[in-house]
């Protein structure tokens, strides 16, 4: 799985940079409009120690900002799901903080928190929260009636235990969606750290855009790229790993 | 089936709306050979001479259709004038030598910014900064990559060991570190932002100042108009015509005489700033703006390019020397015309 992920990405990121050429080449664009090869062997050759550490720094948070997106669309969604004026309500505050674009909140939150670890995660967390509390709604919301009948019928049913048998239920469709957002949980976290924070890749490519250096932003994505994958591959083997436990085939 | 056709038509119809409706805002885009001008930066006072120009018909009357474009962070002026998007654009002088270390056939053809507007503001009641030996002990903002970090090392390094001495802040959008006394100066655009923080000071009963590291002889280039090399090749009689329109633009905008007009002009683009304050950046936009005695609108301070080269070779932003003199061109206007 997680060299499946890693040649896909390689290949996808190697076209990228083949369409760039072709385009340099055949409209005649300098280095500065898009950067040679020799220019971006010169740059990763340069940049690559400190990117590999400011990546390592983004997947870090955007690892812990993904735990909490997931806590906190777990909580939202368990209250979310009653049919109560409670659950009406938490469901819409919930959509509503999504509605404000991350970029308007963003300086707000830099300003509150500043632009240390707690600033990145929150704006993390964010971002990678909402599509998990949308497939969590919807999967919390839907009895399963075979199952729920039975207790139901004997007065034994709690809402811890209808939350379980959902979530049993529909593992594969939870495993997906987390392994899924993970790279909102980067995506998040890396916008964050172009808005306002002081470490990370996001910083460091704030800062190749004001040196208008599209080498050292291209060096830079293709970090982001291989982290990415590496961390995906990584949830999807947990995922794969918790359904096998559970006994439950990869068809769901 | 009749629903469904209905269903189909109305899709098609919401769909043809929208386009009409992004398209809206690109109507002058589209008009036969229409040159396009990215500015440096959002529609404020320091691009009133580019809108002034445009606005009272300047460019019409010396027979030129232009798009005055904003510019932005992620704007780049000169990937647009190489990609072919805009014949003409607004970049900052580390921009251009960057540029050209890279291959850009890129050429300057006016300097806006006689003196620098990038200063840094501090207190003048809990502060005197007379020089740069008075940095000593200070806590000073930079926004590191950002050409005030290339600025405030240059005035640094120039003063020996004045390095060690003074401690660096990151600055990003969050003003209240300088507002709470966390940071001693911070960096701003001396006719804009550096305007509205001075009032906000001012209100609060303190006085601002500001360090100008040009005083001191750190002579780094700000905004300048660009050009391609083609352009000049290809449309002589057009780039002289721009600048000519331009350049008359800027003059007009930035005489006390049509003070008003421009107040209004600039109020009407950038409605988040009071007439009062605008009124002021245009005093201090025509003080960093006017050429000295003897020179005119939009010289070209050789001079001072080459000093920018050279603080940029020094900081290791560029490779080697590019040569920044023979990519300035002072183009010259017949007064009698």
């Amino acid at each position: 799985m997680l060299h499946k992920r890693i040649w896909q990405f390689l290949l996808i990121y190697i076209l990228g940079l083949g369409f760039l050429f072709g385009l340099k080449y055949l409209l005649g664009l300098s280095d500065y409009v898009i950067p040679g090869p020799m220019e971006i062997y010169q740059t990763a050759r340069y940049n690559s120690g400190r990117y590999l550490v400011d990546t390592a720094n983004t997947l870090s948070v955007a690892f812990v900002g993904h735990l909490l997106a997931i806590l906190l669309a777990s909580l939202i969604s368990i209250i979310g799901r009653l049919p109560n004026l409670a659950g009406a309500m938490i469901k819409t505050a919930a959509y509503n903080l999504q509605a404000y674009p991350i970029v308007a909140v963003a300086p707000i939150i830099f300003i509150l928190l500043g632009d240390g670890l707690t600033s990145r995660l929150l704006i993390a967390a964010m971002i990678c929260y909402f599509p998990l509390l949308l497939s969590f709604i919807g999967i919390l919301t839907t009895p399963v009636p075979d199952i729920e009948h039975f207790y139901i019928t004997t007065k034994r049913m709690r809402w811890q235990l209808e939350v379980k048998i959902r979530a049993f239920e529909n593992i594969t469709k939870l495993t997906t969606v987390i392994a899924g957002s993970a790279t909102l949980a980067m995506v998040g976290t890396i916008i964050a750290e172009f808005i306002g924070a002081d470490a990370g890749i996001g910083y460091s490519l704030r800062i190749s855009l004001y040196q208008s250096d599209i080498g050292k932003v291209l060096v830079a994505l293709f970090f982001i790229g291989i982290f990415n994958s590496l961390y995906l591959a990584t949830l999807e083997g947990v995922g794969y790993f918790i359904q096998k436990k559970l006994g439950i085939s990869r068809e769901g | 089936m009749k629903y469904q056709k209905i269903f189909i038509l109305a899709t098609l119809l919401t769909l043809c709306v929208c386009f009409f409706l992004a398209g809206c805002g690109k109507k002058k885009e589209q008009a036969a050979e229409v040159l396009n001008y990215r500015l440096k930066w959002l529609f404020n006072i320091s691009v009133a001479g580019d809108l002034y120009a445009d606005d009272q018909g300047i460019f019409e009357s010396h027979g030129l259709s232009v798009a005055v474009k904003s510019g932005g962070p992620e704007r780049d002026a000169i990937k647009e004038l190489e990609i072919g998007r805009a014949q003409f654009g607004v970049a900052s002088a580390d921009q251009v030598v960057r540029a050209i270390d890279k291959g850009a056939p890129i050429v300057v053809i006016a300097q806006l910014f006689q003196v620098n507007p990038l200063q840094w503001i501090f207190r003048q009641n809990n502060l005197a900064i007379d020089s740069p030996e008075d940095l000593k002990n200070k806590t000073i903002g930079i926004t590191y990559g950002g050409n005030d970090e290339t600025i405030m090392r240059a005035l640094l390094n120039k003063q020996g060991s004045l390095a060690d001495k003074v401690k660096l802040f990151s600055v990003r959008y969050d003003y209240s570190p300088f507002f709470t006394g966390e940071v001693d100066l911070w960096p701003v655009y001396r006719n804009a932002e550096g305007i509205v923080m001075a009032e906000k000071l001012h209100r609060q009963g303190e006085a601002a100042g500001f360090f100008n590291p040009d005083a001191f002889g750190v002579r780094f280039v700000a905004n300048s108009v660009i050009t391609t090399r083609r352009m000049i090749s290809e449309h002589p009689e057009t780039v002289q015509k721009f600048l000519e329109a331009l350049l008359q633009g800027w003059q007009e905008a930035l005489d006390p005489r049509n003070a008003k007009q421009t107040i209004d002009m600039v109020s009407r683009y950038d409605k988040e700033t009071s007439r009062q304050i605008i009124a002021k950046q245009l005093d201090s936009t025509r003080n960093l703006m006017l050429p000295p005695a003897g020179k005119s609108f939009g010289w070209i301070d050789v001079a001072s390019w080459t000093e920018t080269e050279r603080i940029m070779l020094d900081q290791k932003l560029i490779s080697s020397p590019v040569g920044i003199e023979k990519n300035l061109q002072q183009i010259t206007f017949d007064s009698s015309q």
